[in-house]
């Protein structure tokens, strides 16, 4: 997992005020999970009613997952150190498509072992085809708005 | 282990609940990481978009540091002296102003059948915005650009994720020396907001978004084209119209530049139902380096089609709103179309004009509703 794991799990320098009118004090990095984000809410999902977790997730860090399937925790180890799953959740591609998408990625970083590129190939064009359903996006709230 | 988290966080979301992003309100999320946000076409309907409802375009991470007092502005290559600056000396240089509408190459991409890899656009990555900074000619001439520079390249701060390529891009030296083309600070009267490029951001007016590289770090002067990935293959259009699955060979395209004639109807809604009676119904509509000069209103899926009345705010490089005062009597089912005309006699088309990326869709915009 080395490829991006140097951009996951940064913090801020002390705040200038006018980086805090651009937002940086608020929306940066730290806004995304890591490993402890993760382990803190697997911890909140034990203790709290359901409601309570969604109430807290839908207010922090909020990301989506790739599809059960043999190959979703080798998707998820390919593709999501770099982005998340929505880039993928939305595509609607063809075979030779996703497999240039998988060949171009392995190019930029992703690590996906040889032996498993027709398998992630098949994972993506089964799940994320022309055929499937479009995509329904969620909405942002922009509560505590930081800017004008 | 990216996946840890979201199983949790998916299980407990209940479907279509919104996300919460400070200062984003009500934007289409389409991703978190890198950050891509959508306008709803509802949001249409002021001249200038507020800052909150304006779309956001990463390629990468943004910036994960940015101290103001640290940051520098770069210039050289082509140049007799190159340049540093800091916040505060561009702040000392004289300011401009420029109302623009940007508008993401990609926007509508999901529109293109069959459909293309990319963020799937729909009718949203566009806004329009009174940015204000520097002009870039200033700078440049500051610098004093030699014989044998013809491109200005942009370097932004974005954050690169494993290999992916560094997004840097170039302009024509001609466009660079626009008394429009800007180092822009402001937005809308205020600092830029870190999602659109604090403190400092190229605003090349007219031209797809990609070209106003944000976080600006360096500027440099070169003797062609930059080479690398944005420039090419990315942004890039066939020479000629291609059909899906042909091969393009690279010399057979051309760097994407000005945005296309373009309308939007952002009201009524697709999908809506509606009382029969007054339907007022108005939109957005812009056309890049080019002005405006008609927006025509179909109610009967383009059997016929009625002049739109242009609204009163208007600028070189920022969309015209319109409006057209539909009287609708009957109940049923209706199609309603809109379709720009600009200076250049261009026209929106019928259909997009598909290309393997997906960009500058441009197709006349249509909506479906109900009346009863």
């Amino acid at each position: 997992m080395e490829v991006c794991s140097d951009v996951e799990e940064q913090g801020f320098s002390a705040a200038s005020s006018a980086r805090e009118r651009a937002g940086f004090g608020h929306t940066g990095r730290s806004f995304y999970p890591g490993t402890s984000a993760a382990i803190a809410l697997f911890a909140l999902a034990l203790a709290s009613p359901l409601w309570a977790l969604a109430q807290r997730s839908a207010g922090s860090s909020v990301t989506a997952d790739l599809p059960a399937g043999p190959m979703q925790a080798k998707a998820t180890t390919a593709c999501l150190e770099c982005h998340e799953a929505r880039i993928i959740l939305q595509q609607r591609l063809s075979k030779s498509a996703w497999t240039k998408e998988v060949d171009k990625m392995t190019k930029w970083g992703a690590v996906v072992d040889p032996t498993d590129r027709d398998a992630l190939i098949d994972y993506l064009s089964t799940n994320f085809s022309p055929e499937k359903p479009a995509y329904e996006p969620q909405r942002t709230s922009g509560s505590g708005k930081t800017s004008k | 282990m990216a996946g840890a988290a979201p199983s949790i966080l998916t299980w407990a979301l209940p479907q279509g609940q919104s996300v919460e992003f400070p200062g984003e309100d009500g934007m289409i999320l389409r991703s978190f990481r890198f950050v891509d946000l959508e306008a709803p076409v509802e949001y249409f309907n002021t001249w200038l978009t507020p800052v909150p409802h304006f779309f956001v375009r990463n390629h990468m991470h943004e910036p994960s540091e940015l101290d103001p007092h640290d940051w520098r502005l770069s210039l050289g290559g082509e140049v007799e002296k190159p340049i540093t600056l800091s916040l505060a000396e561009l702040s000392k240089i004289e300011t401009h102003s420029v109302v623009n509408t940007l508008e993401c190459a990609g926007n509508g991409r999901s529109l293109h059948r069959p459909q293309v890899p990319g963020i799937q656009w729909g009718k949203g990555a566009v806004g329009t915005a009174r940015f204000s900074g520097p002009r870039l000619r200033d700078i440049l001439q500051r610098a004093g650009v030699k014989s044998t520079g013809k491109h200005v390249m942009f370097r932004g701060l974005d954050e690169v994720p494993g290999k992916v390529p560094p997004f840097i891009r170039s302009i024509p030296i001609e466009k660079a020396f626009d008394a429009d083309t800007l180092i822009a600070t402001h937005m809308n009267g205020s600092p830029l907001p870190k999602h659109h490029g604090f403190p400092a951001r190229a605003l090349v007016p007219g031209w797809i978004g990609a070209a106003s590289c944000k976080w600006l770090t360096e500027i440099k002067v070169l003797e062609a084209e930059f080479v690398g990935n944005f420039m090419s293959p990315g942004y890039r259009l066939p020479n000629q119209p291609v059909q899906p699955g042909d091969a393009v060979k690279p010399e057979d395209t051309h760097a994407l530049t000005a945005l296309n004639v373009k309308s939007v109807i952002a009201g009524p809604t697709d999908g809506s139902s509606l009382s029969a009676g007054e339907v007022p119904v108005h939109g957005a509509a812009w056309a890049g380096e080019a002005d405006i000069t008609k927006v025509e209103v179909s109610t009967d899926a383009g059997a016929t089609w009625n002049p739109a009345k242009l609204g009163h705010d208007q600028a070189h490089y920022a969309w015209r709103l319109w409006s057209y005062d539909w009287r609708v009597g009957k109940s049923g089912d209706y199609t309603i179309l809109s379709r720009a005309t600009d200076s250049q006699g261009r026209t929106q088309p019928s259909t997009p004009l598909w290309n393997p990326s997906g960009y500058l869709c441009n197709a006349v915009d249509q909506v479906k509703i109900h009346v009863s």
